[in-house]
């Protein structure tokens, strides 16, 4: 009997301890975001302008915020990132990198859903929260991982605002052509494009995919040009997106609308292909410059705000940069992630990393990059998408009608 | 419809086949001289398109003039690489070459990411287009399509009509016996080095003028497992083989596609891509020196 009251003592002294180490542990001196970033190859582009859109948050956390207030202390967020090479054996091995040696807080994901969902296994192994900002593809949660938390809203939704204006404007449209990337993202993306099509009425009169690092497109628009669309939406990435656009203008392939996914919306696309061919081509945007999210828009619908306004968010991006460039949704999804972090840390006080995933599973807010919200899974609902159409060189914002910086060009000028 | 998508496709898949076949004409002469396999042939691709797309984008010249410009570079850079690298490995073990090929292939594209980023580029040379009835070519492909005829001809008639060609010819039949009848094999090596990377260069011009967008750093990695594909079906030591085998793989990368496409439920275009590699096994199988190899 002795025996065992001393177990039980020994047992509560140590849990004790435990508990008061815990309780009474030292705030942290600094949070760590580590991201195994695309600063070469095919996601490049994207990956500047989430390196631009990170460093510009933190840079307002720590000097206009003040820091992120844990136990009782602001402390500042530092930013380790390395070159993936846009490739999924160097995301992997990245992320272990980043989790063992460097001892980050939190990793991002790379950009793509192809390497988001690489990284995830190995962010999970860890019991490492995994915050995605490039990353679409609604299969991504469809894995049962638990520390994944997106910020950019799910690939099945990115037509859908696309497809709806144009019924808006011209209900008679009614075929549409599908031709995109065989890529995990392009899949979803097109997947949810048709069923919003199917549900609005339309026709699907061509449908295929092109492999990865497709060099010659112009087998299958020849093919998708006989079929006589009204709206064509395709796409998969930069890349492939200025190659479509490109030999669709050279086989003469004119249609009412053209809505390429992930290449459109890049502020390079349009001095790449030249106004001939980019003017009034069009792509779903998860945020462009223009878009008027607030702080007291937020306080209208009840939600709270953080980070900078637009504009700021801008001027600290040029500064993070050390470029003359107007930010893209690769930058304020990424910034945006910042934040939502910073809530979550807030919320709860600890950089535990299961209750800071609870916490992101809870939050509700809304910054310069509009709403954030996430279901069980973790996959983004609270953000809604734009459109955006080039019209003389500029981005403007055509679709939802509240938001819209300009009126839509319809038809697509000619080629 | 179907004949007419055919045809169509055919027509625009002969003439990128005369880019792809001016594209592979370096590879299969390097290798028929000195023997080196070259595995950093895409990035002289590369190195080309650069050419074209900074000529065009800075000095507002056309592609054109770029060819013969890209030639000169091109060839300035095969010699440099020939006397500083591929000299002392004539006689090393292929893996040796090889090493030191991908090597120079991973040091372009380098030195490309620092000069010009990462980014995909593109230029617009709009010189019009041609609508026939089948189909639209715009003109920028046709002018490549004769840029590859005139250097495949010129090519031609260099090796067959001139001193220098003769003697080539000879060191890829026998270099000792080159050696024998008074042939400088080691100047040969060298120009033949040099003339297929000018050759390589220059190919990267013509695909831009085909395809003048996605031009970034590592952009050749893809042309050169075509050119190899290429190399093969036409013999790896013939110039001429892998020219008309460009034309061959140009074609059946655009035709088949249309008459996969009538397959219900395929995916026509990886099926596309695999027919070449098919094509390839069963030529290799009934004729393992390609078309036009000894």
């Amino acid at each position: 009997m002795k025996k065992n009251y001393l177990r039980v003592l020994i047992f509560m002294t140590i849990f004790g301890l435990l508990f008061a180490a815990n309780a009474f542990a030292a705030p942290p001196s600094k949070l760590v975001i580590g991201h195994p970033a695309c600063l070469s190859g095919k996601y490049a582009k994207a990956g500047e302008q989430a390196i631009g859109g990170v460093k510009a948050c933190i840079d307002w956390v720590n000097n206009v915020y003040g820091g992120i207030l844990v136990g009782g202390k602001r402390v500042p967020l530092e930013y380790k990132y390395y070159d993936c090479e846009s490739k999924k054996e160097g995301v992997t091995s990245l992320i272990e990198r980043l989790i063992t040696v460097d001892k980050v807080n939190v990793v991002f994901s790379a950009y793509s859903s192809g390497l988001t969902l690489a990284g995830a296994p190995v962010a999970e192994r860890y019991s490492m929260l995994y915050m995605d900002h490039g990353g679409a593809s609604d299969r991504i949660f469809q894995q049962g991982f638990q520390y994944i938390v997106q910020t950019i809203g799910p690939g099945s939704k990115y037509h859908v605002g696309t497809l709806s204006m144009i019924d808006h404007f011209d209900p008679e449209a009614k075929k549409v052509a599908l031709a995109y990337e065989d890529s995990e993202f392009a899949r979803m993306t097109m997947g949810g494009a048709e069923k919003h099509a199917k549900k609005l009425g339309k026709k699907i009169v061509f449908k295929r995919t092109y492999p990865k690092g497709v060099t010659d497109l112009t087998p299958l628009l020849s093919d998708m040009k006989a079929r006589k669309p009204d709206i064509v939406v395709g796409g998969g990435h930069y890349e492939d997106g200025q190659l479509f656009a490109r030999q669709m203008s050279d086989l003469d392939i004119n249609v009412k609308a053209l809505s390429l996914v992930a290449s459109a919306t890049l502020p390079a696309y349009y001095k790449a292909l030249g106004g001939g061919i980019a003017e009034g081509v069009m792509g779903p945007s998860h945020w462009e410059y223009g878009v008027t999210f607030s702080p007291d828009g937020a306080m209208k619908v009840g939600l709270d705000w953080i980070g900078p306004g637009q504009d700021e968010f801008v001027s600290l991006f040029k500064k993070a940069l050390g470029k003359d460039m107007i930010p893209d949704y690769h930058a304020a999804e990424a910034g945006a992630q910042v934040l939502a972090y910073v809530k979550a840390v807030e919320n709860i006080g600890s950089v535990d990393q299961f209750k800071v995933r609870a916490a992101l599973g809870k939050l509700k807010f809304m910054s310069f990059y509009g709403g954030w919200d996430v279901d069980d899974t973790g996959m983004q609902i609270g953000h809604s998408m734009v459109d955006m159409q080039w019209q003389n060189g500029k981005r403007v914002i055509v679709w939802p009608l509240e938001a819209a910086t300009g009126n839509l060009i319809y038809p697509k000028p000619k080629f | 419809m179907i004949f007419q998508l055919l045809v169509g496709n055919l027509t625009h898949g002969l003439l990128l086949g005369g880019v792809y076949g001016v594209a592979t004409m370096g590879l299969s002469l390097i290798f028929g001289v000195i023997n080196v396999v070259n595995v950093g042939h895409g990035q002289f691709i590369m190195v080309g398109a650069f050419v074209a797309l900074t000529m065009f984008t800075a000095l507002g010249l056309s592609p054109v003039i770029a060819i013969p410009v890209a030639l000169v570079l091109g060839m300035a850079l095969g010699f440099f690489f020939f006397y500083t690298v591929m000299r002392r490995l004539i006689k090393a073990p292929e893996l040796t070459s090889l090493l030191a090929t991908f090597a120079m292939g991973i040091l372009l594209e380098e030195i490309a990411k620092l000069i010009f980023g990462a980014d995909f580029r593109g230029y617009n040379w709009a010189v019009g287009k041609i609508t026939l009835p089948i189909t639209t070519i715009p003109m920028s492909k046709v002018y490549a399509f004769v840029g590859s005829i005139v250097i495949a001809l010129f090519l031609y008639f260099w090796f067959s009509k001139t001193r220098l060609g003769t003697a080539m010819r000879a060191v890829i039949e026998d270099n000792e016996g080159a050696r024998v009848c008074g042939v400088n094999v080691g100047w040969i090596y060298a120009l033949s080095f040099a003339i297929g990377i000018g050759l390589t260069v220059m190919s990267g011009v013509l695909l831009t003028m085909f395809i003048p967008v996605g031009i970034n750093p590592y952009m050749g990695g893809r042309y050169t497992l075509k050119a190899f594909v290429i190399a093969v079906l036409g013999g790896l030591t013939s110039p001429y083989g892998a020219f008309f085998a460009g034309l061959i793989f140009g074609l059946i990368e655009n035709g088949a596609y249309t008459l996969f496409a009538q397959i219900p439920g395929v995916a026509p275009f990886p099926l596309t891509v695999s027919l070449a590699f098919w094509m390839l096994f069963f030529l290799l199988l009934v004729k393992p020196t390609g078309l036009l190899g000894k």
